[in-house]
Order: structure tokens, then sequence, then C-alpha cells
């Protein structure tokens, strides 16, 4: 409960909206149930009225039922369109709200949540969260308010009635929704842990399909599949016929209503504390009532996917961030020799230390390379000179400055990393470098691409630098995207320059020319290179390797 | 719906959603019985209503009078309430035996076509349509398909009940129920256009959004992360400015839907109120006839989410048609007795193979592998290598020329008794969802405990399976432990280990192994060789210099063949690919 009144806080911008699509939605409500009982009304006295000869004025219910349908009509329409613009108005805040809680945190906090399969969690719990106010708040405030006036206008009939009313749509409202979700709670856990082990089933026989198929197993693996789907169809069943519950007894309910109600009001006719008309007038009123509970079993469910979904978030926003940035601004290092000073770091969560007393110094406009199997600590080095951690012990130091006393943009600005997993997005080519420098011209632009040997692919393609990339536009092959990200890079005139795994995916030629080009392009910086392979003419300086946990220099190593 | 679809895709997707209705048997027409029979008791619940109300107030009949109707009444709704639960079990039935047929069909096709012709599919793509989009057929068949029959079925059994008390009534239902679905269609058309568009830019709106946290490492690395807050609210306001001028449009059909609907019982009202104040009309049917006025509208007004129901569900049958489309192989796996390999020679006779873009893949290789050689190929990345081993596996049919097995060719073969031969380490193995010994076990099923364990040993897996929490219980693949790649590769060797076939193919792994790693795969590849014939392609200078002859294979070319040193002195490429080996750490 906490966690909605949490999340509605963030609302508050938008009350406004949000409570005039309640109302919207509350007069159209009412305008049926008007609409419905006035009919009732006026057909029955019409014909008492004709029955006796006598005059009568039809001109007042047919003018309010008239005016019931327009406001019907009407309100309908505005109810979706306010409804709606309320909702845009929410996702856009949601998402700038969970993107500024998450960028401080990150890449730490995402560390645990890089696979596609979390992403897509959080994707779909963002989506749920769009849709409280449609699915969840409307329904639930329309059907209060619209309830309460009812009963209250029932009251002026007799309380009994009023009674009546007020027990069935709490019943319909309430307790029914409160009874299928507890019959549906168990099946639904389990068609989500089903659901699970047969998503795991299917990319088991799509992604090792060549296997299976050489095993003899994939016969085996088919009816694996089948059997989960039986499974997960009968805990479907069990779901379905709790939802058939909530439908049926809503419709059983709303005749139990009408059905009490009779009870109660012919003898109130025969006793003349009820006019004739007014017993029709009941008899429909009591029917077109049901409407304002009918969406909540829909809005009972939104309610605990909405505060799972919630929950879920806030775990990953509410983690504190794992550096801490300085309060004072950053100090200006009068030059940019690096040095690891023995460091030791292991990650959140792991035993084993990455870094064990790791030393290593390097001057402005030095070169290494670094060499090691992966998990050896490689990429870590990267992370620690950037300030997405700090180390547990021991310092790192530029221009002799501790790095915990710069702020992590300012320290940031020094270096142009092409890390192993550099994103490329869904954007055209140019945006997704001039993510380095967003005023470079487009010389700059080329000249990048030019010493990344990526230029004369990318005006191959058919919109050039204006190519869009990702999953609508081209796909890029993995050397392409390398050698786009090392262009990124450039375009960021860091006095340091990492480089990890730059060759990957390149054939040895363009490799070499690469290399080459590169080389003079970093003329004066300081680069530290990272790889697996050797790269013949030592280039890029002395050549390091990890020993558990510290560099070690290679040279005079052979093979 | 898939915005990428062309029309056909539509249509064919519309045709194959109907084809697929008999597989639902008669459940469908359950549901419709059902839930029609719930109508007529409807009817009947609104006749007796109508009766008591009439006896209350024109007969001056008291409770005692109309007991037994009342009573009538409640066994007509409870019936009612009973009669639509089972409609809807019905309903549900009959979706599943769709969804449980098309799943299991859609898995066997995918694994007749193997995954080769399925390469350029992405994994992804193939596993949500076979889990969410064999779901989405569900609405289709539980709610589209019977609520299409019912919205002729209930509203002109309500009009043939009304026409003989009232053809006014009778004629303003008639006359505003066709006007329904007309309009929403003319509005409908042009809106659901605007619509679509729509839906691809909120796709893409999201998608910029998870792009953007995927990214986010390197938006920080490049100091741009602040900047892209901005351009997320930029985003969603554009978005929510161009959604609200569609949806203005978009919701006039259900402007129109409410429209007809809620003044047709008003006009109804007002004419039967003023036939009954004329005197030409009883009560009686006059306020049956305002029970029946909005029941009569209902399936009407609930065609909108109906008709999106099958908007989805077609936007789901088009990524299954076209996958159901791709033909599996052309000619029909043989029967031929399969040779035994331990005797036989296997011999490539002028093969060549075309990718199916067009390009060439292999051009008129010829060669022989006797049993029990050790056959090493070597080739630039792209030369060819796997689609020679992919010939041996069944997966590839040569194009020109044939691979003989013996002196039988290999397309004659059954390929699943064929491959019975053959074991096979790929270069990344796949972990299943499962226990370490299910993984191993995947080659022989019914292999034991000791078995298994003993293929893990000879494998050197057996070390770091025991380390893991629960030994060879161990969950690993999707939702499992993590294992790291050179533990991957002993698990996959283990396999092979345990199902002692005389051929063994593999494709050495060129990932970045620790030493150890290494060392231990080597020993244990040496070790699975022995007695057997090994096809290797290789990509370390160990594997090239133990083999008895290496074939180096460039641009689908076989460029030459012979021992390590032989080939050092006289093959350009080769020297320069050892040379790239020896490179790497």
């Amino acid at each position: 409960m906490s966690r909605l009144l949490r999340l509605l806080a963030y609302y508050r911008p938008f009350y406004a909206w949000m409570a005039l699509g309640v109302l919207a939605s509350t007069a159209t409500l009412l305008a049926n149930v008007t609409l419905m009982a006035t009919a009732g009304w006026f057909v029955t006295s019409m014909a008492l009225a004709g029955a006796a000869q006598a005059s009568m004025n039809y001109f007042t219910p047919a003018a309010i039922i008239r005016g019931a349908a327009i406001v019907r009509t009407g309100g309908r329409y505005a109810e979706r369109l306010i409804t709606h613009q309320a909702t845009l108005r929410l996702l856009s805040a949601l998402r700038v709200w969970f993107y500024r809680r998450l960028e401080p945190l990150a890449p730490a906090a995402l560390r645990d949540h890089h696979s596609a399969d979390l992403l897509s969690r959080i994707r779909a719990d963002i989506d749920t969260l769009d849709n409280v106010y449609l699915r969840l708040l409307v329904p639930v405030f329309s059907a209060v308010l619209v309830g309460t006036l009812l009963v209250a206008y029932l009251a002026g009939y007799g309380l009994v009635l009023a009674w009546v009313l007020f027990f069935t749509l709490i019943a319909a409202g309430a307790v029914l929704p409160w009874v299928v979700s507890k019959m549906a709670r168990a099946p639904g856990r389990r068609k989500l842990a089903l659901l699970t082990r047969q998503r795991a089933a299917l990319v088991d026989s799509v992604q090792g399909m060549a296997e299976l198929l050489v095993y003899g197993a994939a016969v085996g693996q088919a009816e694996r599949v089948r059997q989960d789907s039986r499974e997960l169809v009968a805990e479907q069943s069990r779901l379905a016929q709790a939802q058939g519950l909530s439908r049926a007894g809503l419709l059983w309910l709303s005749s139990f209503a009408l059905w009490l109600m009779l009870w109660v009001a012919i003898p109130m006719v025969g006793q003349g504390t009820l006019a004739k008309p007014d017993l029709a007038l009941l008899a429909l009123f009591a029917l077109a009532a049901f409407e304002a509970v009918m969406p909540l079993p829909q809005a009972f469910q939104a309610f605990g996917e909405t505060l799972a979904a919630a929950r879920r978030l806030f775990e990953i926003v509410d983690k504190p961030p794992v550096v801490k940035e300085p309060a004072d601004p950053s100090p200006q290092p009068r030059h940019y020799g690096i040095r690891f000073d023995a460091v030791s770091f292991t990650y959140p969560g792991n035993a084993a230390p990455v870094l064990d007393n790791m030393a290593l110094t390097l001057e402005q406009g030095e070169r290494i390379t670094i060499m090691g199997p992966s998990g050896a600590g490689k990429s870590t080095l990267v992370n620690l000179l950037v300030r997405f951690y700090d180390p547990d012990s021991g310092s790192v130091t530029l221009g002799d400055i501790p790095l915990t006393r710069f702020q992590g943009e300012d320290i940031r600005r020094y270096f142009a990393v092409v890390s192993q997993h550099t994103h490329i997005f869904t954007a055209t080519i140019r945006d997704n470098l001039l993510l380095a420098d967003p005023s470079a011209s487009q010389d700059a632009i080329e000249r990048a691409c030019r010493v990344a040997r990526v230029h004369d692919d990318i005006i191959a393609m058919s919109e050039g630098y204006d190519t869009w990339l990702g999953e609508a536009g081209a796909t890029l092959s993995g050397g392409q995207a390398r050698r786009i990200a090392i262009a990124r890079a450039l375009l960021k005139d860091a006095p340091m320059l990492i480089l990890d795994e730059p060759t990957e995916g390149l054939d040895p030629i363009t490799a070499t020319e690469l290399l080459d080009t590169l080389d003079q392009a970093a003329a004066g910086k300081t680069v530290i290179l990272i790889t697996h392979r050797r790269f013949r003419g030592g280039r890029f300086g002395e050549v390091w390797t990890f020993l558990d946990g510290a560099l070690v220099s290679c040279s005079g190593f052979d093979e | 719906m898939n915005p990428a679809a062309s029309a056909e895709e539509t249509a064919a997707a519309s045709v194959w959603l109907k084809a697929q209705r008999p597989r639902a048997g008669r459940w469908v027409a359950l549901a419709i019985g059902l839930e029609f029979a719930n109508g007529l008791l409807l009817i009947a619940q609104a006749w007796f209503l109508a009766k008591t109300l009439n006896a209350v107030v024109f007969d001056d009949a008291g409770l005692s009078a109309v007991t037994h109707w009342l009573w009538a009444i409640f066994c007509l709704f409870s019936l009612r309430a009973l009669l639509g639960w089972l409609s809807e079990q019905a309903a549900f039935e009959a979706a599943a035996q769709v969804k449980l047929h098309v799943r299991d069909r859609l898995l066997r096709h995918l694994f007749m076509l193997g995954p080769v012709k399925l390469a350029l599919e992405r994994s992804g793509d193939l596993t949500t349509a076979l889990a969410d989009g064999v779901e989405a057929l569900e609405a289709y068949y539980a709610r589209y398909l019977p609520a299409m029959t019912l919205m002729v079925l209930l509203p002109s059994s309500i009009l043939v009940v009304v026409l003989p008390f009232d053809w006014l009534a009778a004629a303003i239902f008639l006359f505003t129920a066709p006007m329904i679905p007309l309009f929403m269609m003319l509005i409908g058309k042009g809106a659901e256009r605007l619509n679509q568009r729509q839906w691809r830019r909120l796709a893409r709106m999201a998608a910029h959004f998870l792009d953007v946290i995927q990214g986010l490492t390197t938006l920080k690395l490049f100091n741009a992360s602040r900047r892209e807050a901005e351009n997320i609210a930029r985003i969603s306001e554009a978005y929510r400015h161009d959604t609200m001028a569609v949806l203005r449009v978009a919701f006039l059909s259900s402007l129109a839907l409410e429209f007809f609907a809620t003044v047709s019982i008003a006009l109804v009202a007002v004419a039967i109120g003023f036939r009954l104040f004329w005197g030409d009309m009883d009560f009686m049917p006059a306020f049956f006839i305002l029970l029946l006025a909005p029941e009569f509208y209902l399936p009407l007004r609930n065609m909108g989410a109906h008709y999106h129901a099958r908007m989805e569900a077609i936007g789901a049958a088009e990524r299954l048609v076209r996958i159901l489309d791709i033909a599996p192989p052309s000619i029909p796996p043989g029967r031929s007795p399969v040779p035994e390999l331990a005797r036989s020679t296997i011999r490539y006779s002028d093969v060549s193979v075309v990718y199916p873009d067009g390009t060439r893949a292999l051009e008129g290789i010829d060669f022989d592998i006797p049993p029990g050689e050790r056959l090493a190929i070597v080739g630039p990345s792209g030369a060819g290598k796997t689609t020679l081993i992919n010939l041996l596996l069944g997966f590839v049919q040569p194009d020109r020329g044939r691979v003989l097995v013996g002196d039988t060719p290999l397309d004659t073969l059954d390929p699943s008794v064929w491959r019975e031969q053959l074991s096979w380490v790929p270069q990344r193995p796949h972990l299943y969802a499962g226990s370490v010994a299910d993984n191993i076990r995947l080659s022989r099923p019914e292999a034991s405990s000791a078995d298994v364990e003993t293929a893990a040993r000879l494998a050197y897996a057996s070390g770091f399976i025991e380390r893991l929490p629960q030994g060879y219980d161990t969950q690993i693949g999707e939702g499992g432990v993590g294992l790291s790649g050179g533990q991957v590769q002993r698990i996959a060797l283990a396999r092979a280990f345990l199902c002692p076939a005389p051929l063994l193919l593999l494709d050495e792994p060129t990932a970045n192994l620790d030493r150890e790693s290494e060392r231990l795969i080597q020993t244990a590849l040496d070790r699975l060789a022995d007695e057997r014939t090994l096809v290797i392609i290789a990509h370390r200078l160990d594997t090239v210099r133990g083999a008895d002859r290496i074939l180096v294979v460039e641009q689908g070319c076989l460029l030459d063949r012979g021992g390590h040193d032989d080939l050092l002195d006289r093959c350009e490429t080769y020297r320069r690919l050892v040379a790239d080996f020896a490179g790497r750490v």
C-alpha cells in the first residue's frame, strides 16, 4: 500500500487531469442509470395516464431521457480523451523519473540486470505502471463515486432498498473480486512458473537445435514441450474457471439485486409508500447500476500487478550508489600520469577478488598493452579509471590526485574509451558518433571515421552517415560496429585513450591497417591497449599480463 | 498487427486462422450454443419480469400473487449464470486445443528445417513466436469466433420476439443495428491506419527507452547520460501530442457506436411511451421491449473489443505463417541401410553448395576421409569450413555433387539413423535447462550415473562439476548456474565421450579460454580421437601439428591438402593462418 502511495506521489502534477477523467467516467455511468430508470418510470406513467385517460407532463421526462442519452454519448468520448491524455502525461513523467533515478547508479546497479531478459522485465514493469491510471484508478474511483451516489439516491425511496443495493454492490465490486483473486492465486503462480519453464525449453529447442538433432534428442524435446504446454493449459483452464466465475457472479448479483428489491418494493406499492411508476424505475435502476462495478475484477488484478511492478522498480532505483561523489568541485590535475597503488577490488556479491594488490604506473603519453584471458581484470582496470567503481583498498591517482576527489563526470572527460561492450544505439550513424561531441563538424566526423577505417563502409551504405542503425535499420557486422565505436572514441578528443579489443571481428589485413592509423592518430596520447591477441611490432608499448589479480610485465617472456 | 506485414500476408494469416478452426473441434459450437441458450433465457427472464410488474401496476397484485413468477426469475438468472460460465469454459477449451496443436506442429516444423535453414531467423523471434505468438491466438478462438456468430444470433432472436408486439420498436432496432457496424467501419478504416502508425511510434518510443537503458554505460562514458533525460522527456511529449491528435479521430468510432446504441434506446422508450399514452399498446409488451432494448445492442457494443482481439491474433498468425512457409528440404529422406562408419570411407565428390542469397559456399570439393583418420580443416573465417561439417551433419544438402558413405549417397540415408554414428562438439555448445548430469546425458539418455561420471572424468570435467554446489545435480543452462566457456566446452566433450560414435566432428573454440582449460581440452580431445575418425575445424597450432592430414579451404574452394610441414613449405595461405594461430594467446 505504501508503495502505491509513493507511486501516486509521483503523479502529483497530474492530479487535476486524473480527477477530470474520473469525473467524466462518473458522468457517463450516471447518465446510463438515469436513462434507464427514467425510461422505466416514463413508460409506466404514460401507460397509467393512458389507461386513466388523464393528462400528463411528458415533456420533462422525455427531455431527461434525450439529455441522458446525449450526456452518455458525449461523456464516453470525453472520458476516453481525458483518460488517455492523463495516461500519456503520466507515461512521460514515469519514464523520466525512472531514468533520472537510474542514471547515477549505472553501471554498477545494472551489473545484475544486463541480460536481455531482465531488461525486458523492466520494460514490462514500466508498461504496467503506465496503465495504473486507466486500469486501476479510474474504475475504482468512479465505482466508489457512482455507488455512493446511487445508494444515497435509493435511500430516498426506502432505507431497505438502499441497503440491498449497497450490499450487492459491495459483494460484486469487492467480495467477488477478492474471492476470485484468491482462487486464481495458486494457479496463477503455477502458470508463471510453467511459462518460465516452457520458455526455457523453447529456447533450448531453438538455440540448441543442432545438438538435439545430432544426438537424436529432438523428438524427446518436442514431447517435453508438448507435455509442458498441456500442464500450462491445465493451469490456464483453472484460471479461466476463476475468471468465468467473476463474470457469471457479476451477472448473477445484478439480477439478484433487482430480485431482492422487488421483494421489498412490491409490498411498498400495496401499502401506498411507493408510487407505481417508481417500481419500474427501481427495477431498471438496479440493473443499470452494476455497470459501475463491471471493471473492478480487472482493477483488482491490476492492483496486484502494479504493486509487484512498483516493488521491482523501486528495488532497482533505491540501491545506494556504489561510488560516492565528493562534495567539493573536482581539482585540476597538473599532468595526466596514472598510478595504481596496491589496488585490491572485489565485485559486490563475488567471493574472489579480481584485483589483488595491483600496481601500475603510467606516465603521460606512455603506451602499454595488457593481455590476458577474459575475467582476469582487464575491464575492471577501466571501470576503476573512469570511476564506475572505487577500489576496496589502495588508491588510483591521476596527476598524483586520488580519483575519489574527482566528480565522476569530470574524470570521464579525460578518457576516451572503446569498451568491450560498447553500445551502438538505434539511431543514425551520425547520431551515434555525435554522442562523443554534439558540436562536432562533418569534417571532424569523417576524419575520425577514416582513422577508424570505417568511412568507406559508411559511404557505401544507402544513406551514408544518415543510415539508421539497429532494429529498424541496417545491421552492422561485428567489425563495423567495433570501428564505429573506435571512431566515436576518437571524436572525443581526450588525452587518454583506452582500447579494449579494438580489432575484434576484423580480418588480419584490416586489423593491421587500423592499428597503423591508430598509432598515428594517438600521437602524444596516453594509450592503454587491451587484447588477447599478440600484435607484432610492439607499437603499443610494453606488454603486461595479469597473474593472480596483479599486473606483471611480459617482456623477457617467450611464448 | 505487424506493421511490416503486407496486405497479402494479413489475408494469408486470416485464412490460416480460419483453417485451424476444425482443431477446436465442437468446442466453439458448444460455446455458441450455450451462450445462445443463455440469450433465450434472458428473453424469458425479461418476459416474467414484465409480467410481474404488469400484475403489480395494473392488476394491483400483492407479493403473494407474483411469488411464483419471482421464483421463476430467480431460477432463470441462476441458470443463466451457470450457462454463461460453461460457455466460457467451452470457449477456452476450443482455444486450448488449437494452441496445443499449433505449438507442437511449429516445433516439429522447426526441427524438420534444421539449424542451417533457420540461421537467418533470429532465435529470440522464433522463441517468442512459439511461446507468446501461439498464446495470442487464444482470443481469436475463445472470444472472436463465438462473438461473431452471437452478434447475429442474439439480436435477431430479440427482433423476432419483439416484432409481433410492436412493429415500431422492431423497426427502430432493425434500422439502427446495421448503422453501428457501418459507421464503425467508415470511421474505423481511416482510424485504423492512423492507429497502426501510432502503435509503431509507441513501439519505437518504448524501444528507444530500452535502448537508452541498455546503453547507459556507454552514455556515461561520454558524459551524455544527463543530456539523455531531456531527450526522453522530449520524445515522450512529442509522442503524446501526435497520439492525442490521432485519438481525437480514432475515438469517433466509439462515439458513433455509443450514439446509436444509447440514442436508439431513448428513442424506443419515448416511442413506446407515447403509444401507451394513446392506448395503442399494452404495458406488458411495452415494458418487455424496454427491458430487451439494452440487451439488443450489447453484442454490437462489444464488437470493437472483439475486432481488436482479431487484429492481435492476425498479427501473431502472420509471424507463425511466415515460419510455417519456410520449406523443409525438398529431397525426402531416404531409407537405405546405413553403412558401418568404422569400415567405410566418406567421400566428397565434386560437392558445391550455394547459400540462400545466391553466393557460393563451396565449389567443387573433392576429398576422402578414410576410417580412423584425424583430419583438420583450416581456412580464414567465411571460407566454408562449417558448411563442410554441416554437410556431414545433414543440416545442408549439396546443390551439386554428392557426399558418399562407402558407396551409399548420404542423402538416401535416414538422417536420424545416420546421426547415430556421429558425435559433435560445436564451437559454442548449448547448455540445456536442467542438471549437469541431464546435459551430459543428452547424447545417451539411458546412461547410468556411473557412465556419466566416467565420461565427465575423461573430459576433465569431473573436477569442476564436483565443486559445484550440488555436484552433478546442479541446475545449469537458462536460469541456472553460469559456467565459463572452458567448462561448457568440457561438458560438451563429456557428451561426446558418453556416446562412443565412430565419427567425431569438432569445431574448435576460438574464444579466449584460460590456459588451464585449453590444456585440459587438448588432452581430452587426444584421448577422444583414439580409435575414431576425427574431423576438426582447427584454430590452434597444436591441433594442426597433431593431425594426419590438413585441408586448407579458402573462399569455398579446397586450396591444398597434406601434412603440416609440406603445407608450410608450399602453401602461402596456410603459412598466414599458422602465423595467425601463433598470435593467439
